[in-house]
């Protein structure tokens, strides 16, 4: 490890092969809820979830309240087991991997979260939660005062924090040295589960930025996870949006943003309230909320609150299939691309 | 048009190590009938503060050191009994309304004790008028949710009881304190609309507390920006947006990833972070982030001046505080 560029090498390599460096096929994460002594439901948090990651690429993904986004994040990074489906990392199966093999999936695969407060260790320096990845990586104990020096920097914090606590510093310090010790292990992909959602309004662009910094140096993947699609329009390369454990719509920004295909994209686009947009009069809001994902309503789950929906929608849920604008919907109502067999 | 609430001068103070922390500094502002105002600023700039001073619910051991609060041109003061016109003539729900419902009163309840204590009505009479506010909202089987806990009702459900509560006995002002940061983006629209539908009913006066300048944005007339503590900036809203003219407001604006338009590679971003509490002793509060700052910046603190405009209605409702402001050699010097 004398090399420096450990935060560059390994995906050089990666670039050069056209696999993805995440892939993510048919994602089943059911969860079994009891009720009283006897009763038990299943509740599909996630339900046959596909999408691809490149490395050095952003894929951002936005869904309301139970959508099931967080759960995505959550077992991407195995907190929690898929039920069903596989997710690959640079081509291995990783979906059933335990013990020592999970613990080198999980440093190849970080994770920074929405609230700074709750995921620092309090009692930890941040010299000590930023170095705890480094021993993970095998750094020796000689040379973790001089990376974790170097980690500060490169999150744009000051030296002098190394001995401080979390306590101690604002949240969007926090947040950095969140960024700071998810880089200590040098990960391919980092899951960012609402990382700005927390931070105040001028501190937010300077993690965004940051964030875009990092990728560019050390060609990590995101997986960018937030309810703020102004946000994601300006992190990630693709869009998927999800809606009751499902994704709705997948394609690239310019196809997602430009021309959204699917009812529930527009709307969600269309409550957005945006300053560019002053003097508009507010849209007429969808109808209802999201459904609880205990009890999804039939066929297609956005139906009910639909201002397009038919017949069809009531019973037959959508596949996810090219659209005539580019990008994959899942509706029976919009147009599908020419060639594509229903 | 008079104005429903007048406040002049207010600052809010709490204890500190030495001396005290001013966290609300020298704040006026009126606000008509009818007329929507908008307060933004970040976390610890003082804008719940100054929502909470009207309400005359600062949390202890804070207080109002100076200043007066005038509602319909009677000053809220010691003097007048809080209960007498909180909650009747002034109004206020908050961002997650299961800390401003009580957990094991039912939905019903809490509006009918309202309308019996505030209005005089008697139980029946209530109980019919609490489910015409409930449907009014938007809720769908009111004489059912009328029976339920909050707990029980979803995020914008409860947003939509507190507001059938907070304009249950025809407020004059409606405080809402950050009321759909927590709701999902289309429910959030949704309560925007409603509110907006309401307070025009009513001709009720809204003082809408929020970080996000998009909601306030499109949601008020008028808008007053608040940075440590104090307002840098206040104007009608498209003045305020189309031209903000204190460095602050521009960052903010500037800050802001857009859903339409050109991309930018990188967000403008402001150095630094919000200042904690009061500010510091002497100057403008923000000249230690400011890209403009000169020496004057850190010795006084700016006045709130009118910025000049042909367009602005009225011509001197356009105000920030800014050394910078009228001085057109400033930055050239610098």
């Amino acid at each position: 490890m004398t090399d420096p560029a450990h935060l560059h090498g390994a995906t050089t390599e990666r670039q050069a092969t056209a696999q993805p460096a995440v892939d993510v096929r048919d994602l089943r994460v059911h969860f079994t809820v009891h009720r009283g002594l006897v009763g038990s439901q299943v509740v599909k948090a996630v339900d046959g979830v596909s999408f691809t990651i490149a490395a050095g690429e952003t894929l951002g993904l936005a869904g309301e309240s139970g959508s099931g986004k967080s759960t995505v994040a959550r077992t991407l990074v195995r907190i929690n087991r898929p039920t069903g489906g596989s997710v690959l990392l640079d081509g291995a199966e990783t979906a059933r991997l335990s013990g020592q093999q999970l613990r080198a999936y999980r440093r190849r695969m970080q994770m920074v979260y929405q609230d700074p407060y709750d995921s620092l260790d309090p009692k930890m320096t941040i010299k000590d939660a930023i170095g705890e990845g480094l021993s993970v990586r095998g750094v020796p104990r000689a040379r973790r005062t001089s990376e974790v020096e170097e980690l500060l920097a490169r999150v744009n914090l000051p030296v002098a924090l190394a001995g401080r606590y979390p306590g101690q510093l604002s949240g969007g310090q926090r947040q950095r040295v969140s960024i700071a010790r998810a880089l200590a292990v040098s990960p391919e992909v980092i899951v960012c589960d609402e990382a700005v959602a927390a931070l105040d309004v001028s501190i937010r662009a300077q993690v965004l930025n940051l964030l875009k910094d990092i990728q560019a140096d050390a060609g990590v993947s995101y997986l960018f996870i937030s309810h703020d699609l102004s946000t994601l329009r300006f992190m990630a390369d693709r869009i998927a949006i999800m809606y009751v454990g499902r994704l709705v719509e997948h394609g690239t920004s310019e196809q997602v943003f430009g021309q959204p295909a699917h009812p529930y994209t527009q709307a969600l686009m269309a409550a957005v309230p945006d300053i560019v947009n002053l003097g508009r009069a507010l849209p007429a809001p969808l109808p209802g909320e999201p459904p609880n994902p205990a009890s999804p309503p039939p066929g297609c789950a956005f139906h009910p609150r639909c201002p397009l929906a038919i017949d069809v929608c009531r019973t037959v849920a959508p596949p996810l299939v090219r659209k005539a604008t580019g990008q994959l919907a899942a509706c029976h109502v919009v147009p599908d691309a020419p060639g594509v067999t229903p | 048009m008079a104005d429903v609430i007048t406040v002049e001068h207010l600052t809010v103070a709490f204890p500190a190590k030495e001396g005290t922390d001013e966290v609300v500094r020298d704040v006026s502002l009126a606000i008509g009938a009818g007329e929507r105002v908008g307060l933004v600023g970040e976390s610890g700039s003082g804008k719940s503060l100054t929502a909470r001073a009207i309400m005359r619910l600062i949390p202890q051991p804070g207080r109002v050191t100076e200043g007066t609060v005038c509602f319909d041109g009677t000053e809220l003061g010691a003097k007048s009994a809080p209960t007498r016109w909180r909650g009747a003539k002034i109004a206020m729900i908050t961002q997650d309304p299961l800390s401003s419902l009580n957990p094991l009163v039912k939905i019903g309840t809490q509006i009918t004790e309202m309308l019996r204590y505030h209005r005089g009505l008697r139980r029946a009479e209530a109980k019919a008028r609490a489910q015409e506010l409930l449907r009014s909202v938007g809720i769908p089987d009111p004489r059912r949710t009328m029976t339920r806990y909050p707990a029980v009702l979803s995020g914008g459900m409860r947003q939509r009881v507190a507001l059938a509560i907070a304009i249950s006995c025809d407020p004059r002002l409606l405080i809402a304190d950050e009321p759909t940061t927590a709701l999902d983006v289309t429910v959030q629209a949704q309560v925007l609309t409603l509110l907006e539908r309401m307070t025009a009913e009513h001709r009720s006066a809204v003082l809408l507390i929020s970080h996000d300048l998009g909601v306030v944005g499109t949601f008020c007339d008028r808008l007053l920006v608040m940075y440590a503590g104090r307002i840098v900036e206040s104007g009608p809203t498209a003045a305020v947006i189309g031209g903000p003219a204190h460095p602050y407001t521009r960052a903010l604006i500037a800050s802001i990833p857009s859903l339409q338009g050109e991309l930018p590679d990188r967000l403008a971003s402001i150095a630094g972070s919000p200042p904690h509490g009061g500010a510091q002793a002497a100057g403008c509060a923000f000249a230690p982030r400011c890209p403009m700052a000169r020496e004057v910046c850190r010795q006084t603190d700016p006045a709130l001046l009118t910025i000049p405009s042909l367009r602005t209605v009225p011509a001197d409702s356009h105000q920030a505080a800014c050394h910078a402001l009228g001085d057109e050699n400033w930055n050239q010097a610098a």
